[in-house]
Parts: structure tokens; sequence; C-alpha cells
């Protein structure tokens, strides 16, 4: 311990000083955007690799550069003022303010733990389990982990079972795709403003920066205790973060461009497409599919829905905390039993049209979003509250074209969905 | 003034309220009101007036008012005249409590204010309430008369307001050097343990500007009741490495080792070489052991006399020790070399008459642990013998210290907090 120490005090081991503290620290950014990664957004890299094959392959990079500009403001946020971006909005915006967007907050991640679920029993279906069985389990486990068991130590499991995100790379690579066309469609973007083709771009988008995931990023940072010296460590926790759901996302569009694209094969859902990869590319190309979709899925059904309770108490000023017993946290218990309970129960339920409930959660994701990305915003360039820590120009610039992106994208999909 | 119609003001329904002159000129909306922080209760003194959109704010003193009913009345003439600046003391209670967390002194936990409420007495308001519950947050979103009638009509429910006395609030934003004394007789009331919650539950700065306010004392009895080391060492690394090592001090044996072996050498250092001499030796050699052995657990503060000392000695010396030892309920038998012979609990002392000898009345049947014995080890003997603490020696059987039941009552009952 005592060398341990010393060779991080020395000076000229700086690297490992580096490499060292940003193991400790690191963590936040990584998990957020592995949970980001959920079914919605497996789904709908399946379906833009199946439809359009490499065309809109490109647009993961402005994305990126959007999601790590929007995470890294808040991670800043939460550095520097050691408060929940909850707890921010409603000290400068008020209780009213805050109690709406609340109520959007409850609407759009319920849809999206509905979706955990749907993707849960897709995935299990593929490996013969009837969801009837599989859901119902799943649930439980989900919620009697957190209400009964060690909540943080079930996060790391979850961060070591990201590893098999790796599935989804194993499988683009496995169906050998021509390296020389994806470069290619990466230099020359292409993109025909078909109403089809907008409403996948936004899709790209909306999966891939949400609304709660600032809320989610921010509170982990906090929570983390990361003093403004360390904060570099951070940043990079949050850029690699975006990278890794980025790389991951590449090869699931690819994969499916190379196969489902390329044979004219028409997919619907990510089940359809691990499906239909079988014969494409081999059976244990379908199992890797599943595999991750079902790990996904879980994953953020476990964070999801706590986080979310979490945010809407703080904010209202409910007690909150998985130490207390129901009776002191009722609120607390309440919202996040009804969340798992209600997500798990509506896909048991025959006949409830599922494709109508995630494409309403998705616009009131997209209504919510650019609310929130002006809020941020707002409060990033707050002097009282920042200090010498707001955005700079230049940040400013891209920080505010990248809301305007989104919310003009947000528009978009509410008219057409009108 | 003329008669208000009633007596009790809340805070949402003055803010954003026109003010009028006696001519019935808009003057502009309440955007803040002041209030003076004393006894017995806060004074509303002025209110910050926006007119139109503009973002400049005037200050309108409070003896300016007319009436509060039908419309809040001004007279500008008297208000340009008494434009005073606030004093220190003065809290603004949009800016600095409306929405933000408070420490409520008498639940032992941090809640958050939805709604203000004043009384008012002659022509003056005063702040008597916080009102933290759901009925001030429907309050302020607008809800509340709909739905206190709605509950009112179908269930025939009085819905019930969750007030906090001003008394029992303490403000995290508070600056002035009166709100800190006030505020640390407030915290003075709570048990370290309670403390403690309060601490985990908030987070950066209003954690760092609680723990400030405590004195080196209770600040060292809040820092043991935190189970979580991280936490203990943030919280310790934001105050100077003076008033660190000041704090550590007061701290138990076996807490304030834990505590300096969790923060970096550097500073480890650093506050060993600002407290007494005697101290910093005995936690030096307390360092050396891992955390999880008995060496490690164990405190040094204990008494150890010679078998030969009377009782009427023995608690002459207890007495005059008591202040600094951590364990009070035995007397620890040695000899000259500090070999431990035997065992007294301050039971048996008191029912010995006093001039009998320590070896007399001594337990010589010696249940120890060595200093590398393992936390299990300790627990299970602490437990299987009922003891308060469990002598810890060395391999000639010399006393080293013990581990006392207190510092391993967090294995036991982890989730006893």
């Amino acid at each position: 311990m005592k060398t341990l120490l010393k060779s991080i005090a020395d000076p000229q081991r700086s690297l490992w000083k580096n490499i060292s503290l940003f193991f400790l620290l690191m963590g936040p950014g990584i998990i957020t955007s592995n949970v980001d990664n959920d079914a919605g957004g497996i789904t709908t890299y399946s379906l833009a690799g199946a439809q359009y094959g490499l065309k809109l392959i490109w647009s993961l990079i402005p994305i990126m550069v959007s999601l790590i500009v929007v995470q890294e403001m808040c991670s800043r946020m939460g550095v520097v003022t050691g408060k929940g971006l909850q707890d921010l909005i409603r000290e400068k915006f008020g209780a009213k303010i805050t109690f709406y967007l609340m109520i959007g907050m409850f609407l759009t991640n319920m849809g999206n733990v509905i979706s955990e679920f749907a993707g849960v029993a897709a995935g299990m279906e593929v490996f013969g389990v009837s969801k009837y069985i599989a859901v119902p389990i799943s649930a439980v486990l989900v919620w009697a982990m957190v209400v009964k068991g060690n909540y943080k130590s079930v996060e790391k499991v979850f961060l070591v079972a990201c590893v098999f995100y790796v599935s989804y790379i194993i499988t683009g690579v496995i169906v050998k795709p021509d390296w020389g066309e994806v470069l290619d469609h990466f230099i020359h973007p292409n993109l025909s403003l078909t109403p089809a083709e907008t409403t996948m771009v936004i899709g790209l988008v909306g999966t891939t920066i949400a609304p709660w995931m600032q809320f989610y990023l921010q509170a982990s940072i906090v929570e983390k205790g990361i003093r403004i010296e360390n904060y570099k460590y951070a940043r990079w926790d949050v850029i690699m973060g975006s990278i890794v759901v980025h790389v991951v996302a590449f090869f699931i569009i690819l994969a499916c461009a190379e196969t489902l694209y390329k044979n004219g094969v028409q997919i619907e859902t990510a089940k359809d497409a691990a499906l239909s990869l079988a014969p494409l590319a081999g059976s244990y190309c379908t199992y890797l599919f599943a595999f991750g979709l079902v790990n996904a899925s879980l994953f953020s059904a476990s964070i999801l829905p706590l986080s979310t309770t979490y945010l809407i108490c703080e904010g209202l000023g409910w007690e909150t905390g998985i130490d207390k017993k129901f009776v002191e946290a009722p609120e607390f218990y309440g919202f996040y039993s009804l969340m798992i309970f209600l997500g798990a129960g509506i896909i048991l339920l025959p006949g409830m049209p599922l494709i109508d409930i995630m494409y309403l959660s998705q616009v009131i994701n997209g209504i919510v979003l650019p609310v929130v990305l002006v809020f941020i915003l707002l409060l990033v360039n707050d002097r009282k509250l920042m200090q010498k820590h707001v955005n700079g120009t230049a940040f400013n610039v891209v920080a505010w074209l990248t809301t305007l992106v989104m919310i003009a994208l947000s528009l978009v999909l509410l008219v057409q969905s009108l | 003034m003329t008669t208000p119609s009633k007596d009790f003001y809340f805070f949402s329904e003055l803010l954003n309220r026109r003010i009028y002159t006696p001519e019935g000129e808009c003057l502009g909306r309440i955007v803040d009101l002041a209030v003076d922080w004393v006894d017995p209760y806060p004074l509303v003194i002025g209110l910050l007036v926006r007119r139109g959109s503009a973002d400049a704010k005037a200050f309108l003193h409070w003896s300016c008012l007319n009436r509060i009913a039908p419309q809040l009345t001004f007279s500008p003439a008297a208000a340009v005249g008494r434009m005073t600046s606030p004093g220190p003391d003065t809290v603004y209670l949009r800016e600095q409590v409306l929405d933000k967390q408070i420490v409520d002194t008498f639940g032992a936990k941090v809640v958050r204010v939805n709604d203000i409420q004043f009384l008012r007495l002659h022509s003056q308001l005063r702040l008597v309430h916080f009102d933290v519950g759901l009925r001030g947050l429907m309050r302020r979103i607008g809800w509340e008369p709909g739905l206190a009638a709605a509950l009112r009509w179908m269930f025939a429910y009085e819905w019930p307001d969750t007030f906090i006395g001003w008394k029992y609030v303490h403000l995290l934003s508070g600056s002035g050097p009166l709100q800190l004394s006030v505020s640390q007789k407030k915290l003075a009331q709570l048990h370290p343990a309670e403390l403690a919650d309060i601490l985990e539950d908030l987070s950066g700065h209003d954690r760092e500007a609680i723990f400030h306010a405590l004195d080196a004392e209770t600040a060292a009895e809040t820092l043991e009741e935190i189970d979580d080391p991280k936490l203990q060492q943030a919280l310790i690394e934001t105050v100077s490495i003076d008033k660190a090592s000041d704090i550590i001090e007061e701290m138990s044996d076996s807490d304030a080792v834990d505590l300096l072996a969790d923060l970096p050498q550097a500073t480890a250092q650093e506050i060993l070489e600002e407290m007494e001499e005697d101290r910093a030796e005995d936690l030096r050699e307390l360092l050396v052991h891992p955390d999880e052995t008995a060496g490690g657990m164990m405190t040094t503060a204990l008494l150890s006399l010679s078998p030969e000392e009377t009782v009427e000695a023995t608690l002459k010396r207890w007495k005059e020790e008591e202040p600094e030892l951590d364990v009070l309920y035995y007397i620890y038998v040695v000899d000259p070399e500090g070999v431990l012979l035997g065992v007294v609990s301050m039971r048996e002392l008191l029912v010995a008459s006093a001039q009998q000898r320590l070896r007399e009345i001594q337990t010589s049947r010696l249940i120890t642990a060595k200093l590398d014995a393992r936390e299990d080890e300790v627990v299970e003997l602490l437990t299987k013998y009922g003891f308060r603490a469990l002598p810890v020696v060395d391999d000639q059987e010399r006393l080293k210290g013990a581990v006392r039941l207190r510092s391993v009552l967090e294995i036991l009952a982890p989730s006893a907090g």
C-alpha cells in the first residue's frame, strides 16, 4: 500500500498516476452510455442498417459529437455544484416548471421501461423462452435487486456484462464487410430528404441522446464525489463512454446492412433482425445478437426505473433512498414499483399496441429533450452557479447549435407524428 | 394601513403579485421578499420589485406599504427615500430559501421548501413556517384549491399541511455572522448520529458548509457516525490541516486510525505532525496494523495498572483519566513489562472494599486476541463472551490495546446504519 501511494505521488511517474486516477474515477460516463444502448437503441440501429444499408452510417459522427458536448456539460455541472440536474432545475426555475417537467420525464421513461421489457421478451423468445415466463421473472428480479439487495454491486455486475456488447462487434466482423465501402460512406455522407429517411435519422438521434441520461449521468458524477482538480479524468470517462456507444451502434448497423439489407430482408423489430441473421450469417450470430439484446434490456430495465424515481422524488422534495423503509419513503417505493410492474404488465397484456406505445414515448421524448437541453445550457452558463467553469464562447456556439438542431429535429418528428 | 382580511399569508400568494400606487398605477411585480433573520420570528423588511421585463429590480421598504387587500398598495414617494441597502443578515426568500433544501433540525432530516407562511402582526409580516408538504407544492403549481375542495367533497378529508417552525430550520445558504451563530445553536441540538444522516443526505457545498459549522468535538463525533469511509475522507479533506488534526484528535483511536489510513499518505503525515506528540505517536503505532485485524480495530485509550494498586487509588485514577479513555468498563492489570495479568470490571471494582488490591479481585482467566487476529475472530470472541471490550496482546502476551464492542457493531449489524 505504501509503495503504491508513493508511486502515485511520485511526479516522475505521472503517466501511471494519470492512468490509475482515470480508472479510479471512471464509471459514470461509461455506465450511462451503455445503458443508452438499450432495447430501443438496438432496434433503431438494426432497422437503420436493414432498411438503408450503410447509407446513414455517417450520421453517427455528428451524433457522437453532440452527445459528448451535452454530457460534458452535465458532468461539469455535477462536479462544480455537487448537485443533481433536477435539484438545479428546481432551485433555479421553481416548483411549477419542475413539476410539469417531472410529469414529462415520468411518461417518457415509462415508455422506455416498457420497451426494455419488450426487449427482454423479444430476446428470450429467440432462445425459445415464452415472454410469460421471461418478463415476470425479470421484473421481480429487477425489483427485488434494488429493494432487497445491494444496488451498487448489481451495477458492477452489469458493467462487467457490458463486455458482452463485444458480441455485436464479433457479429459485425463475422459477416465480412467490405471495409473500403464502409470508409467511403463515412467520407461521402449522403442523405436524401425523404420523410422515411429523415424519420430514421431523427430516430437515431433520439435514441442516442435521451433526457434521462443527462439526469442519470450528473447524479452518478455527484455521487462519485469527483473534485474539480480531477475533473479532466471524468471528462475522459464521458468521452470514452460516448465513443463506446457509437462503436457498438456502428457494428449493429454494419451487421444488419451487410446481411439483411444486401439480401433485401425486411424486418420490423430487433427480434426479426436476430432471427433473419441465422440463414445469412449462421445461427451463432442470431444467438449473439439476442444475447446482447437481453443483456442490454435487463441492464437498462434495472437502472431506468430507479434513476427516474430518484429524480422525480428529489425534484419534488420527497424522501428518497433504498436504505429507507417503505413508510419513510412511500412515494419513492410507490413510483419505483409502479414503473417496473406497470412496464412489465403492459408487455404481458394480449393485444397491447406495443409499437404505438413505443412511438408515443419517442414523441414525448422529443418534446422533453429540447426543454432539458435549454435548461442545461441556461444553468451551465449561470455564473453564480458555475463561477469560472461556465461554457467558453466556442463551446457555447457548438452547444447551442447542437441544441437548436435537436429542437428542429424534434419539431419535425412531432409534426410528422401528428 | 387598513385592516387586511386575514392573518396568515403564503409566499406563493405574494410572489409575482402586482403592486400599485394609491392612484392605481402599477409599479411592477414582486420578485422577492427580504427578511431580517432574527429571533423570535424573521421580519419582512422589504420587497424586490421588477418593472416590466427589465432586469433592474427596485427595493421597496416594507414600511411604505399602505395596504395588502384588495391590492398591494405602496406610496412610492415614501419608498424613494427609503432604499436602504439590506444588511448582512438579510435573507432573500426566493433567492436563498424557496425551492432550496433546508435542514429540519426537529425531524433531523433534509427537506425542500415548497412554500413559506407568514403571520401578520400589527402592520408587519413575520415568517413563521416553512411548508415542505405536498399541499404546499400543489399551491405553488396552482392545483391546491381544486384538489383540497375535491378531497373535502369526496372523502370529507381535510388536507393537512406539513409545516416546520422557523425555530427548527437551518438554512444551507445562510452566510451572515448572525445567521451562522443561530444555525450553530440549532445544529448543536442534534445528536451526532443525526448530523451524520443529514450529511449523508446532502451533497457538495451544502455538506461542507454544515461540516465547517461544527466545532471540533461535534465534528469528530459526527465523523465517527458516518459509515462511508469515502465520505469521511471527502469531508476531512475540505478543512484545513490544522482543523483536521484538531478533529481527528477528538476521535477515538480506532476511528482516527481508519480515517488516517484512508487519506493520502502525505496528508496523513501533515495531520499527525500538527497533533499532540503523545497522541500522534499512539496513532502512528496503530497505523502499522492492517485495518481488518485486531491491531487495526483496537484503541489504546485504556487504563492499565499494576496488580498492587488499591481499589481506592484505581477509582481515583479512573476519574482523572476518564475524559481521555475509550474503554471505560475495564481496568487492565499488567506487570512492569506490560504483560497482561488480569482484568477488573467496573462492577467488580465498585463492589470491592477500598483497600483491596487489584490482584485480589482480578479475573485471571484471560480471553485475549493477538494483534494479527482477523476481524471475524474478534467479533466472535466479543459476542461469545459478551464483553464490552476485548484486550489485544502481542506474541509476548503484552497488552497493546483493546477492541470495543462499539467498533464491531457495524460489522455485526450493517443494516442498522
